[in-house]
């Protein structure tokens, strides 16, 4: 099956360019030149992904982040000209999995889309349990005291990769490895923003954390997992 | 004990900070001390000469007093010799001595002694008599002798009264009186001057209350003189530390016209100009910056198009022709080393703004060196070095930004890869309580002194024929060493031609700290040896594989 990316960007030539080396690797390309345009194609198209310029004319990228978070947790891969950091980490903020900074190496961008792209790995697992949230291998599905917690992808999979090793210690550089495909040259603000976000959305007491702990200096790791139904627990 | 000792200290040493640092309290000091010698000087003058004035009068009225008691008496006595010529010498002693007692008018206790001159032989004596009460030894056997001697004058001598009081000053006159029949008598008369010494106490208290209130006084009047004086130029300080923190808005209030006023008026011209010229130089920099930061941003998006469209036909370079085919490949590379430069440039022109803000984390300096090291491996196989690492030190967590430490790394190494001459490469960690450090040492062509010395320049190249494979754009090592400063530490180098070179990064372990020494040596201290037998120091090490 093609993927379906949507490109957002108001640069013509960027787009056009953008959609033939994508094209060449074997994606499905849609394009939208603005933020109204990119929300009308998500419902009109059904991407698998959305490349989103975060300088665009009228609506910014950034709100159009925020606009598609509110109806899907689809991968979103920022693009963005500004490798300073307040953007970044406001366009990570507003929902973004991951960024990409202009002029970039191309087979890094299809990496990052890969990576995003991938379906989750097979645990063997079905059920993982932390504290008061149940993570349901199979289904993505997260509950937190029986009700269901929207979780966009990449934070389900940050979530699973620590709570399948339950109290191991996983630095930032390990996460951006296992999570977003990283080697090299990883932006540990990625690991940091998202562990916020998705504290914020399964922690009771977000300030304090009990499933998803920092370990000072080290990195982070998942609270005890208390049962492990179905299969044995991974090693 | 150190307790009292510190005590003391601070006792001792706070006038003594005050002395120091107050002017107020060191004119008002100077002035006290000057004003109150003054006056000790000159009220002990004017106590001295009212001193002798009033002894000097007073002995002049004794004088006259005793001499005309001493002729009264005697003509009492002539006057009591019978027409027969005899004499009853005590009834003339007895109204010798009341006549004594109503002559000494003077006030005071005083007194007198009628003693006979020892050695005669006469018809009659008459009965030594003295005041009741009175210590006949205050008549001292000198002025006795004395009067024996010269029996025409009146003699005068100073002595100390015992009375019920105490101790008074007093004077003692003797004159000599021939008693008819009985011979010579010696009169003494004392005058006690306790009046006088009342009145000059009460003139030197006069004095000393007057000169201590006049001390005061004079202190009093330069304290609030030189307040009135210095504070201005208080205010004046103040203001400029004030502007020199920044507050550029800090001005000086303006009153009157006198020399103060005009003070204040050219300081606040002169912090006019002064925030004028900050501001436009603030803006032209903000501008400049700006510019440098937006061109670099808008640079990129079209730069990003061309950069895929050669990566493109980059992609299908087998189908072209050999000429087309190069020129893919030189279109690819030079736009790889323009995009550094542009990222390069937008880093310089941030830090020119100071606008670079640190993204601290806790760091792992062993941890990013091996990091940097992996990365670059490949290029390092390529030019036949190989890449060693040595840790003495420095697992634990520093506070620093990862990304430009990394930057900095790869800098070092992509500099010892690219001037190696394919030698091994050896980077050395260490650390000591505050600071960390690594050093990266490689035994390459290395660098004449001129060259180490501009190494850092912006845009400057160790030797423009030599080919480069790392891509540098002459701005590493700047921002690198930016990149050191903004967490406190440096970068310092040795290198010598044919022997190659070593970079060293030094950080503070915390942030806010900044580094003064290095846990690590550079070649030339020659302290740069590692426990394992790999010399860093002048000699290449052992192939090691």
């Amino acid at each position: 099956m093609t993927a379906r990316i949507l490109v957002v960007d108001d640069d013509v030539a960027l787009s056009e360019m953008i959609s033939i080396m994508l094209r060449g690797e074997g994606f499905d390309i849609h394009l939208a030149a603005d933020g109204p345009d990119a929300i009308t194609s998500l419902q009109s198209h059904n991407p698998d992904l959305i490349l989103l310029d975060v300088m665009l004319p009228g609506m910014d990228g950034m709100d159009v982040c925020q606009k598609i978070r509110e109806v899907s947790g689809i991968p979103i891969i920022m693009l963005t000209a500004k490798s300073d950091s307040a953007d970044v980490v406001r366009g990570l903020e507003a929902g973004a999995d991951d960024y990409v900074v202009k002029p970039f190496n191309p087979k890094e961008l299809v990496a990052r889309i890969r990576t995003r792209l991938r379906p989750t790995q097979e645990t063997g697992l079905t059920e993982i349990s932390i504290a008061d949230v149940l993570i349901d291998v199979p289904s993505h599905e997260v509950r937190r005291g029986g009700e269901r917690v929207n979780l966009t992808p990449l934070e389900f999979q940050l979530l699973l990769t620590l709570a399948l090793r339950p109290q191991q210690v996983f630095t930032r550089e390990e996460l951006l490895e296992q999570v977003w495909g990283y080697r090299y040259k990883a932006d540990t603000r990625l690991v940091n923003v998202h562990v916020q976000r998705l504290r914020s959305k399964i922690e009771s007491d977000p300030d304090n954390p009990v499933i998803i702990e920092t370990v000072r200096g080290v990195g982070y790791r998942s609270g005890k997992a208390e049962s492990a139904e179905g299969q044995n627990q991974a090693g | 004990m150190w307790r009292a000792w510190r005590w003391l200290r601070r006792a001792v040493g706070s006038p003594l900070r005050l002395w120091r640092v107050s002017l107020l309290t060191r004119t008002v000091v100077v002035a006290g001390a000057l004003s109150g010698l003054a006056v000790t000087v000159i009220g002990g003058y004017m106590s001295l000469t009212i001193q002798d004035s009033l002894y000097e009068s007073r002995r002049d009225q004794v004088v006259v007093e005793s001499a005309r008691t001493a002729a009264q008496v005697q003509s009492l006595f002539d006057n009591a010799v019978t027409a027969a010529g005899t004499i009853d010498v005590e009834t003339a002693n007895a109204s010798a001595q009341t006549a004594i007692r109503t002559t000494q008018s003077s006030p005071g206790q005083g007194g007198f002694a009628i003693l006979r001159v020892p050695g005669q032989i006469t018809d009659q004596t008459m009965t030594s008599t003295s005041t009741a009460g009175l210590d006949v030894s205050v008549v001292s056997p000198s002025i006795r002798q004395a009067l024996i001697q010269e029996p025409e004058d009146v003699h005068l001598q100073s002595v100390s009264l015992t009375t019920t009081e105490g101790i008074v000053p007093g004077i003692v006159t003797g004159s000599i009186i021939q008693v008819p029949t009985a011979g010579q008598y010696e009169l003494y008369l004392i005058y006690d001057l306790s009046d006088v010494q009342a009145t000059l106490t009460l003139v030197q208290q006069t004095l000393v209350v007057g000169s201590i209130i006049l001390v005061v006084l004079i202190a009093a009047v330069t304290w609030l003189v030189v307040r009135v004086a210095i504070g201005p130029v208080r205010t004046a300080a103040r203001t400029a530390e004030r502007l020199a923190e920044g507050y550029l808005e800090e001005r000086i209030e303006e009153r009157g016209e006198d020399v103060i006023a005009t003070l204040s008026r050219s300081f606040n011209k002169m912090a006019d100009s002064m925030q004028s010229q900050i501001v436009r130089l603030a803006k032209l920099s903000q501008l400049q910056q700006r510019f440098v930061s937006d061109v670099s941003h808008e640079l990129r998006t079209p730069l990003t198009t061309i950069r895929l469209a050669a990566d493109v036909l980059h992609g299908q370079r087998e189908q072209w022709e050999p000429e087309s085919r190069r020129s893919i490949e030189l279109l690819v590379a030079q736009i790889e080393r323009f995009e550094s430069m542009l990222t390069d440039l937008l880093e310089i022109s941030r830090y020119d703004a100071g606008a670079v803000s640190l993204e601290r984390d806790e760091v792992n300096l062993v941890e990013l060196v091996e990091d940097s090291l992996d990365q670059l491996s490949p290029l390092a196989d390529q030019k036949g070095s190989s890449l060693l690492l040595e840790v003495l030190g420095g697992y634990g967590i520093v506070d620093a930004d990862a990304g430009r430490i990394r930057r900095v790394l790869l800098n070092f190494i992509g500099n010892a890869i690219d001037h190696g001459d394919g030698k091994p490469i050896v980077a050395i960690v260490d650390s000591d309580e505050t600071t960390v450090a690594v050093a990266v040492r490689d035994w390459g062509v290395g660098m004449s002194e001129q060259e180490t010395a501009r190494v850092f320049d912006r845009f400057w190249r160790a030797d423009p024929s030599r080919q480069r494979t790392t891509g540098g754009t002459g701005l590493g090592l700047a921002i690198a060493q930016e990149d050191a400063r903004a967490h406190g530490g440096f970068i310092d180098v040795w290198s010598a031609p044919g022997q190659g070179s070593c970079f060293r990064l030094t950080l503070p372990r915390h942030a806010g700290h900044s580094v003064t020494h290095s846990p690590l040596g550079l070649p030339a201290e020659t302290t740069l040896v590692d426990s394992d037998g790999v010399e860093l120091g002048l000699d290449e090490p052992a192939e090691v594989s």
